[in-house]
């Protein structure tokens, strides 16, 4: 069986050049200032300074954070009833409304968001949608309202089959069991059904506050460049201005809040879910 | 009661596929749009589809993106198959070591890898192409794979490959033969998200390419300032061709089962 | 006692989506007080009889009528009774406390009367002190317990239980029987319980209702349902029984075995054919010629509290054949590359219809190999002429590179041995081996009957066969050329009987019973 064992050695080395090696890098870029060539790299901290002096480059990353935020609660909000909806139908209806949420995801990201360009423009559907409804005119292109929408639109996907899967998994008797106790679906509903989602919530929550936070496409499609967020700063500093070392400890900067906050997630996760947990692993 | 609910719900969860749908169905409407409007239809043409078949950027961007797919496809599954299958062997430090490993380009923003991907390439002195994008593409696409493969690995019977030597097969008859067949399953859905990941990357593309090689995500992203109704007929087409591949994959099977059952009964009869 | 009708089931119809008929057509009253165990294998229909109950299906057609009321369209949460699920269905985001007190919370009664509840439930149930524990973590004995508690705390007038000890392992589930009883009695209210475990139903139960396949069989009291089981389904269910064929000539008497007993039984038609059980323990091993019936001691197993005697009574059906055991059947090929080897057979005249090449392949076991890789290859030709009349046939078997052996086919008039008393027959042929043959099988009976030929039916219906077994007092390793018997046998009449007196393997013994334990059941249809 060890003859078996040696088939991973090249993807262990290559995993250290492809996936560890470039983030180290990334590392050695954000503390260190460019000398004339690789070996005249100085350590610094100056990139961080300036990042956290500067209140414009503050200001976005507290944007990003509060429209990653209203992103996320949205999504709660509008996944949960249409989860719950799926997870109560029967398995062939299941089956045919998770494709069918499933198939936009396999279209392109940018091409999705690309297709809300005309949909929301001055003159569109969804403007004279409104103006007919009497809510007079607006301009909803370039708006945060519009990157809010794009956000929302990109990432509920996750955030709908993480509730459906984990309503699925949910013993079908526990629900018996609280109406056996006496309890309507309302009350099955807050005291079980509910509480027994939130791992799935959980997850779906680092799937859609993640990526959202770091999002740079959305912004710049339908934010039309005045909404700018820290992947737009990252992407500037890269391709436009070319400081690199900067551009890393932004990068580095974003990574670490992204994994404090993937960490708190997962510490609620285990608190809500921790008898679940220990019984998976018991089995 | 009940069937009061069941209408609530009917009614948003049809709101949700219309939003899900709205604007796939506006672009390939649009793509059919005689003027260059994107908020007046005025008649049907096809002349933004002869200008995507004419213009060079755009079918090369669609090739760049197929070509950077199949290969990274290819060797994704290959290769993740294989360590997948050799880290399920291997010590526990050492599976847990590279588990850790893959799961960066997993959990970290896409910009991070990106971003650490471009800084490698700019390190190394390696100029940034088609290449790099491929490279590129592989190392994000194998952690898939072997994240899809080894839960079926681990739910094979630990014995099963010595079975098959003690019968008398070499460790290759017993990989390809009783191993591969019965992780088949995970092979192809790893193959399919690899498929996927590639075919849609914009951000690590964006960041390792060079040289003006282009795929499709990274063309609508540098078009899309102006209006260019030629990106919805490509959109169009590619939406068009990943739908009926869907469909097929999907339909497939269940017709199938369908004609194993009829047999089945007819075989009773 | 005074008995009340609390549940009545009133021609409970359950069709499925998929037009599978689970229940037809139940009617069961179920008394006040009552331990009542539901007992069926897996799919007959217990469970959703159940649920039914429970509120959890609704069913196709009937009536559930619950202390007077019909209850079949009553929601779950508004009826009087409480289930313990299968695999106990405990919230696991709860501990014991919240769990037990669910339903309390629910009805919304003041925190003060909950815990003082909930705390006598723990008492119950003896697990006082396990309030604050994580349900989950709890051993499947103590969930069990939790389970009841939760049902049992919301006052039910009925606890449903779901075979709640089938995921217990069995010195728990002895222990739980016991509990479960006790419970019941303290706390004197109906358990209706579904189980498979037909030991589990006559330790608890007040009252027992057999089903199968979505119809009742028997409803009784444990006592009832073992000793005077309605046909053959319940007896073989129940318990460990003798159970033979036979019929009634007359009121009071029995015929099997050729032989009349007097019984209890009455009120069949005359020389009704019928089944007929004697339970193990009711059979006294006597002298030879004291009893009833004479048989031979076969075995003898010591199962701790008794002993489980095998008497046969009507000796089996056997037949003896030649075996002709010869030094060498293979020819090679002229280069010397290839082997092929097969033996001469016979046939009954009436079996030579039967005979394809595939057939005659396999009963001349002819076959061919390349020595020098020891590999296996095909007869790809076979060449013979045969008639249905008695006599000698030749046939040749070819290998693709022509490589022949020639063989006879011997077709005879093969009689029988037909043994009427135990309504069974046996054939078998003489055959050819060789020694190699012999000496490599793997399975030497099994081969032995293949090789003969061997079979056994039943006369009364041919397509039934019968078990047969092999004997023979030759040694296969030590094995020379010459003539062997070999014999083939079936088990006749036996008895099992279960005594705390040991008696020898091998010897005459009597066996003796009484008429009331011969108990005559009517014979089931179907």
């Amino acid at each position: 069986m060890k003859k078996f064992s040696h088939l991973a050695i090249p993807y262990i080395v290559w995993s250290l050049i492809m996936l560890l090696l470039p983030m180290l890098l990334l590392v050695l870029y954000a503390f260190t200032e460019t000398g004339n060539d690789i070996v005249t790299f100085s350590f610094t901290l100056k990139y961080f300074k300036k990042f956290f002096t500067d209140p414009d480059f503050l200001l976005v990353l507290w944007r990003s954070l509060k429209i990653a935020f209203k992103t996320t609660v949205i999504c709660i909000f509008l996944a949960y009833p249409v989860a719950y909806f799926i997870a109560n139908s029967s398995d062939k209806l299941r089956n045919i409304l998770v494709l069918a949420i499933t198939l936009p995801m396999w279209i392109n990201m940018l091409v999705r968001t690309y297709a809300w360009i005309g949909l929301l423009s001055d003159g569109g559907i969804l403007q004279r949608l409104l103006e007919m409804l009497g809510f007079g005119t607006h301009k909803l292109l370039y708006t945060e309202g519009a990157v809010l929408l794009g956000m929302v639109y990109n990432f509920i996907p996750f955030m709908i089959l993480q509730i459906n899967t984990s309503l699925c998994k949910m013993d079908k008797s526990l629900k018996e069991a609280s109406f056996d106790l006496g309890a309507n679906r309302v009350q099955t509903f807050f005291k079980v059904t509910l509480p027994l989602s939130l791992p799935g919530v959980v997850s779906g929550i680092s799937l859609v506050f993640l990526p959202a936070v770091s999002s740079f496409f959305i912004p710049k499609l339908l934010g039309g460049g005045q909404y700018f967020l820290i992947g737009n700063i990252i992407e500037n500093q890269f391709i436009t201005v070319g400081e690199w070392n900067f551009g890393s400890a932004i990068s580095m900067i974003m990574a670490v809040i992204m994994m404090c906050s993937m960490y708190l997630v997962r510490r609620i996760e285990d608190r809500v879910s921790g008898n679940k947990k220990e019984e998976t692993a018991r089995k | 009661m009940k069937k009061k609910k069941r209408w609530v719900g009917m009614i948003v969860m049809a709101l949700t596929i219309l939003f899900f749908y709205l604007p796939i169905i506006f672009m390939i409407a649009f793509s059919f749009n005689e003027s260059k409007s994107l908020t007046h239809f005025d008649g049907f043409s096809l002349k933004w589809y002869k200008k995507m078949f004419n213009d060079s950027a755009m079918m090369e961007s669609l090739y760049t993106t197929i070509l950077v797919a199949v290969i990274a496809t290819v060797v994704s599954t290959v290769v993740g198959t294989i360590s997948a299958i050799g880290l399920s062997k291997s010590k526990k430090v050492v599976r847990e070591a590279v588990t850790q490993l893959n799961d960066f380009p997993i959990m970290n923003p896409e910009i991070v890898t990106a971003i650490g991907l471009m800084l490698f390439f700019i390190t190394l002195g390696i100029e940034r192409g088609l290449m790099t994008m491929i490279l590129a593409h592989i190392a994000f696409c194998i952690p898939y794979v072997i994240l899809s493969v080894m839960p079926k690995i681990r739910s094979l019977d630990p014995n099963i490959a010595e079975a098959a030597m003690d019968l008398g097969a070499t460790p290759w008859q017993a990989l390809t033969k009783v191993i591969v067949p019965q992780i088949k399953v995970g092979i192809l859905s790893g193959a399919l998200i690899a498929f996927t990941m590639s075919f849609d990357d914009f951000i690590i593309s964006y960041f390792v390419t060079g040289r003006g090689v282009k795929n499709l995500s990274i063309m609508v992203y540098t078009m899309s300032k102006r209006v260019n109704p030629s990106i919805n007929a490509i959109s169009t087409l590619v939406v068009v061709s990943i739908t009926i591949g869907l469909i097929v994959v999907n339909v497939i099977p269940i017709i199938k089962e369908k004609k194993l059952r009829k047999k089945a009964l007819e075989g009773q009869i | 006692m005074e008995e009340k009708k609390l549940i009545q089931f009133r021609n409970i119809v359950m069709n499925f989506d998929d037009n599978q008929l689970v229940l037809k057509g139940i009617n069961l009253d179920i008394n006040e007080n009552e331990f009542v165990t539901l007992l069926g294998p897996s799919g007959c229909g217990k469970t959703t009889l159940l649920r039914i109950l429970g509120g959890f299906l609704e069913p196709t057609e009937g009536t559930v009528i619950f202390d007077g009321e019909d209850i079949t369209k009553l929601p779950p949460h508004k009826r009087e009774l409480n289930t313990v699920f299968q695999k106990y269905a405990l919230f696991p985001h709860m501990n014991v406390y919240q769990n037990i007190a669910f339903g309390l919370k629910i009805k919304k009664m003041s925190a003060d009367v909950i815990e003082q509840k909930v705390m006598k439930m723990l008492k119950l149930i003896g697990l006082e002190g396990y309030e604050n524990k994580n349900v989950t973590l709890l051993s499947g004995g103590q969930q069990q317990r939790v389970a009841i508690a939760r049902a049992l705390v919301n006052e039910p007038k009925v606890l449903l239980l779901d075979e709640p000890l089938g995921a217990l392992d069995l010195k728990l589930r002895k222990e739980m029987q016991y509990e479960l009883k006790r419970i019941q009695q303290e706390v004197g209210i109906t358990f209706i319980f579904v189980t498979h475990d037909q030991e589990e139903a006559l330790t608890m139960s007040d009252k027992i209702v057999i089903m199968k396949d979505g119809e009742i069989q028997q409803i009784g009291t444990p006592q009832d349902i073992y000793n005077e089981p309605i046909n053959r389904y319940v007896a073989d269910f129940v318990g460990e029984s003798n159970i033979i064929s036979g019929r009634m000539p007359e009121d009071y008497k029995v015929v099997f075995d050729d032989t009349t007993f007097e019984c209890v039984d009455h009120d069949f038609d005359p020389n009704e054919p019928v089944d007929i059980i004697i339970r193990p323990e009711d059979i006294d091993i006597v002298k030879p010629g004291e009893g009833k019936l004479t048989g031979e001691v076969l075995s003898v197993l010591f199962k701790g509290m008794h002993y489980e005697v095998v008497v046969e009574t009507v000796p089996g059906t056997s037949v003896t054949v030649n075996m002709r055991v010869i030094k060498n059947n293979e020819v090679t090929s002229g280069d010397g590359k290839e082997k092929i080897s097969a033996n001469d057979f016979f046939v009954d005249i009436e079996d030579v219809k039967l005979l394809d090449d595939k057939e005659i392949i396999a009963r001349a076991d002819a076959q061919a190999w390349l020595p020098d890789k020891d590999e296996y290859i095909s007869i790809n030709k076979i060449e013979y002429d045969i008639k249905e009349e008695i006599g000698e046939y030749p046939v040749t078997f070819f290998t693709s590179s022509g490589t022949m052996i020639q063989k006879s086919i011997y077709v005879v008039n093969q009689p029988f041995v037909k043994n009427v008393k135990a309504n069974e027959a046996v054939s078998a042929f003489n055959f050819f081996k060789t020694v190699d043959e012999l000496r490599e099988s793997v399975a030497l009976d099994t081969d032995l009957k293949t090789w003969a030929n061997a079979q056994g039916w039943k006369i009364s219906d041919e397509n039934e066969s019968v078990d047969i077994s092999v004997d023979y007092d030759f040694d296969p390793d030590e094995i020379k050329e010459g003539v062997y018997k070999v014999t083939f046998w079936t088990t006749g009449r036996e008895f099992k009987i279960r005594t705390t007196d040991y008696v020898e393997e091998g010897i005459e013994v009597g066996l003796d019973f009484f008429p009331e334990d011969i108990h005559v059941m009517k014979k089931m249809e179907g």
